[in-house]
């Protein structure tokens, strides 16, 4: 039930965002309700963090951790396929709004990787004794970061420039070749990772796999709330530039 | 428990944080526009 809206939740954020992107100007408000939604989502899922979730044996309460951390896997891989998505879109049509879906996938799945770059290691010390070690996962987590933040400085240092907007988007198309690598990396290690295996294939007791479930569900909502406004701050930047440029000719 | 409270932490402020800073661009161009128009 939970694994079935979560799926339903991903493919309507895809194609909502997508949507808002085709028409920006008018789209962007339907942001609200999203952002409604995760208001209301949020507040479940951490009551049920705190009352619902039964206390893992051998890692007392530290395990908490996991709904927090695990969430945040699947906006930052949604991100960056959205950066992908609008590559595409640009490439075939020219059109700013792909190109702008691009950069808010981008910097949202950047700030949702951050997080979990930043959370693991919370998890790690009193688990492992350890912030961090180089194992294929973590290592290619963080390969991964550097990808796309290395596309936003591209960005950033090329505003505007319709070749870097055509370079970035063949870079961005590349970059989601790093995903099922991070994805597959624990089952790659053949056991050499001490990072756990993928919470899909655990079989987790029913009350940890729904608590889970519903903090996915909050946190694509969230996501999904951030790119759209991400997508408004884009095409008020392009009007800014576009105003700038006219005023200058 | 505190490394629990830390994790929750960290996920709450770089949200709030980066919701925030979209919110004050997105006004900051907003009334620019209008200027302009």
């Amino acid at each position: 039930m939970v694994s079935a809206l979560v799926t339903l939740t991903v493919v309507a954020a895809i194609a909502w965002l997508v949507w808002v992107s085709l028409d920006v100007a008018s789209r962007a408000d339907t942001a609200r309700s999203v952002g409604i939604a995760a208001l209301v989502v949020l507040p479940i899922w951490l009551v049920m963090v705190i009352y619902y979730a039964p206390i893992e044996q051998v890692q007392g309460v530290v395990q908490k951790i996991f709904y927090v951390h695990t969430p945040a896997i699947l906006p930052t891989y949604l991100g960056f396929i959205l950066t992908a998505v609008g590559g595409i879109g640009f490439l075939r049509t020219r059109r700013e709004g792909w190109d702008q879906l691009a950069i808010a996938g981008c910097e949202v799945g950047v700030v949702f990787c951050s997080l979990m770059l930043l959370v693991g290691p919370i998890w790690a010390k009193p688990v492992w004794g350890q912030w961090w070690v180089w194992d294929l996962r973590l290592t290619s987590t963080l390969i991964l970061w550097f990808i796309y933040v290395a596309y936003l400085m591209l960005r950033g240092l090329a505003f505007g420039s319709d070749t870097a907007k055509t370079f970035s988007a063949i870079y961005g198309i590349a970059g989601t070749a790093a995903i099922p690598f991070v994805y597959f990396a624990v089952d790659l290690a053949q056991g050499s990772t001490m990072h756990p295996s993928n919470p899909a294939r655990e079989g987790l007791p029913p009350e940890m796999g729904r608590t889970a479930g519903v903090g996915l569900i909050a946190f694509l909502l969230v996501f999904a709330w951030l790119v759209a406004r991400r997508l408004q701050l884009a095409a008020l930047e392009a009007k800014a530039q576009a105003a700038r440029g006219g005023d200058v000719a | 428990m505190s490394w629990v409270i830390a994790a929750f932490a960290v996920t709450g402020v770089v949200l709030v944080a980066y919701a925030v800073r979209l919110r004050m661009r997105i006004a900051e161009l907003r009334s620019a526009d209008r200027q302009r128009s």
